[in-house]
């Protein structure tokens, strides 16, 4: 039950980073697990370094700048193409940023210890759980609820909320959706890096990691409804637990099970439990 | 349509070129691909899994529908094949009637999913083929006792092919001739004509439905698919049609690869499969009729050559993809048709928005707009 809230959580931190993304750009980032596995990697060569903090401080920071980077050199050409032809690029960044993890750190799956004084666990009263996973927990929540916060609370989310709405006429009132966009998908890269240099120690990593996490996060935003902030959440924890108790009831349908799910979501309701727009046209 | 006789004439002659050039390029192939570092059984497999791209052209270029999934057909119609021959008719293995079953399996299976994909767009139409491919993954990799797990089926050697008159074993080679630069006519195997017969059978089908009132119609809802409602047809089932002869083209790939190679595994249905096809069909060219073929033997020839010299043969291939993507939105071969066309358009069409006014003005319907 708590190692699919945990499993879930992954998936919300990725799923946020893809649906706000998605919001405000309109984009369908094939690369976004791509930003999980850099952050995995810089995350596990900075904290043999230095320690674990650092690895964690480097790792966000790093995957936002390599994302603002591939939104200024080459996501900014696909603004004004279809939808498929972005898709098309961010899955061909995918495929070269998973290659030269490959190349540079090889194939082989690595895990990295988690620190001394965390490695224990804590007595929950009614089960005794390892004390980093609780701490990841807490982690993730409290990154889900500042960037509600950020969103909902702040001048600069108002801008992002509105830019969502109607970008022009944001334009015309004089804010600046262009760096709200950069900003946005920075910080959606950024979660899924520091999310993927602070899970490395409970799920191993390989330069595969990126797509074998993109693909479920996927079918959490569909759930939830692409676009939606409470929606990844709500879908991410949704998914995390089907598979958790899927693997107990019958463990050869758990990693079907979530696709069924997304796919009796998409068929009985296109747009999501919590998405908004009408996805069927025609 | 109403052609005078010069025009009907042209045409004919236009269609005897295209089918004698399309021959005689499958009869030198595979000899014209051993100097250059291939070989002829390289080009057995460019051909077979060059039907699977040319039927995915149906659905993404001339349909407009990204499919993320198409390695479903295409590795479910190789277990299939595989166990007709292995499990299902080991007393009487017969070739014709693994290849009929895996892609009559395999059209069941895409009418069926087809019917619940094709009423999505874009993004949402990727997405759910994705998923559906994941379950198809799945349901292979768990299912140890009829597909092996991830083992896969070995060894199933393929049943000669019975063609009434005579049985061909198709894994038979040519007599030894040496041909100097160009190898030996005797590294060439009967499969090779096999594969090139089926594969020009696939492309003159193909060529006379995208030709057809179909393929118009087809084009039409691509371009603007109310309009196309309005004058009176149903997009759902063009587009289900579509999907389902690209995935059974898929399938026929699918079969008759397991078979050439003796064996499949679930590689075959991987997202990293279902991306191939993309990337063939993109780097060969969209909406043309040889591109995916030329991009498969394209991406595959440069796999065969660049990874026996370097692991790093896949970051190439992405690197590759992303500046077609970016510079050749064409392809190899729509690269070369390009010019003509985009200049009558320039010309003629000027209801399309002004290109200053940002296409993402209206963000809530933007995602939902059909590939332009």
């Amino acid at each position: 039950m708590l190692d699919g809230f945990i499993r879930g959580l992954v998936y919300v931190a990725i799923a946020l980073g893809l649906t706000i993304v998605f919001g405000m750009l309109r984009l369908v980032n094939f690369a976004h697990g791509a930003f999980y596995a850099i952050g995995a990697y810089v995350g596990l060569v900075v904290a043999q370094q230095y320690g674990i903090v650092w690895g964690l401080v480097a790792a966000p920071i790093a995957v936002a700048l390599f994302a603002v980077v591939f939104d200024r050199v080459l996501l900014r050409l696909f603004y004004d193409r279809e939808p498929t032809a972005q898709i098309l690029v961010t899955f061909g960044v995918a495929v070269v940023v998973e290659e030269t993890l490959r190349l540079i750190f090889g194939g082989t799956t690595r895990t990295f210890a988690v620190p001394d004084a965390l490695s224990g666990s804590l007595n929950l009263g009614f089960t005794q759980y390892p004390a980093y996973r609780l701490l990841f927990a807490v982690g993730i929540v409290a990154i889900v609820l500042l960037v509600w916060f950020f969103i909902e609370r702040t001048d600069f989310g108002l801008i992002v909320r509105a830019g969502i709405r109607d970008r022009t006429m944001v334009q015309l009132l004089g804010g600046n959706v262009r760096l709200a966009s950069t900003v946005i998908f920075a910080l959606g890269a950024g979660i899924a890096g520091l999310v993927g240099a602070a899970a490395s120690p409970i799920y191993s990593v390989d330069p595969n990691t990126g797509f074998s996490f993109l693909v479920p996060s996927f079918v959490v935003v569909v759930i939830g409804g692409l676009g939606s902030f409470w929606g990844a959440v709500v879908g991410g924890l949704i998914v995390g637990e089907l598979q958790s108790l899927t693997t107990l009831v019958f463990p050869a349908a758990s990693d079907v099970v979530i696709y069924i799910a997304m796919a009796l979501v998409l068929i009985v309701r296109p747009s999501g439990l919590f998405g908004e727009s009408e996805v069927i046209r025609g | 349509m109403r052609r005078g006789p010069a025009a009907a004439r042209a045409q004919r002659n236009a269609d005897l070129r295209f089918y004698a050039l399309t021959l005689l390029g499958l009869v030198l192939f595979p000899i014209a691909i051993h100097p250059i570092g291939g070989y002829p059984g390289l080009a057995t497999q460019i051909l077979l899994v060059g039907i699977a791209s040319i039927g995915f052209n149906i659905l993404l270029g001339y349909a407009g529908l990204l499919s993320y999934g198409q390695a479903m057909f295409y590795g479910v119609g190789s277990y299939v094949a595989l166990l007709c021959v292995s499990r299902f008719f080991p007393q009487h293995p017969n070739f014709w009637v693994a290849v009929v079953l895996a892609v009559a399996f395999v059209t069941v299976m895409a009418l069926l999913i087809g019917m619940l994909v094709v009423r999505l767009y874009g993004i949402y139409f990727a997405l759910l083929t994705l998923a559906f491919a994941q379950m198809f993954f799945f349901i292979v990799f768990k299912w140890r006792d009829m597909t092996q797990g991830d083992d896969g089926l070995q060894g199933i050697t393929a049943p000669p092919l019975a063609l009434g008159f005579a049985t061909i074993d198709l894994t038979q080679a040519f007599p030894a001739v040496n041909l100097g630069p160009f190898g030996d006519l005797s590294d060439v195997h009967y499969w090779y004509v096999f594969a090139a017969l089926v594969t020009f059978a696939v492309l003159v089908f193909t060529r006379i439905l995208v030709r057809s009132q179909f393929g118009e119609v087809l084009a039409a809802i691509r371009e603007n698919e109310e309009r196309s409602t309005f004058v009176g047809f149903d997009p759902m089932r063009y587009k289900l049609a579509a999907f389902v002869i690209a995935g059974a083209l898929c399938g026929l790939s699918g079969a008759l690869r397991g078979l050439y190679e003796t064996s499949t595994a679930p590689d075959a249905l991987t997202v990293e499969t279902s991306g191939n096809f993309v990337i063939f069909t993109i780097v060969g060219g969209v909406k043309t009729l040889l591109g995916p073929l030329i991009g498969t033997g394209f991406i595959m020839y440069l796999q065969n050559v660049i990874s026996a010299k370097t692991d790093a043969w896949r970051l190439i291939e992405g690197v590759l993809f992303v500046a077609i993507v970016v510079f050749l939105p064409g392809g190899i071969l729509g690269s070369f048709r390009r010019k003509a066309p985009r200049a009558l358009l320039a010309n003629a069409v000027r209801v399309t928005p002004p290109p200053g006014e940002p296409s993402a003005s209206d963000a809530q319907s933007a995602p939902h707009e059909l590939p332009r």
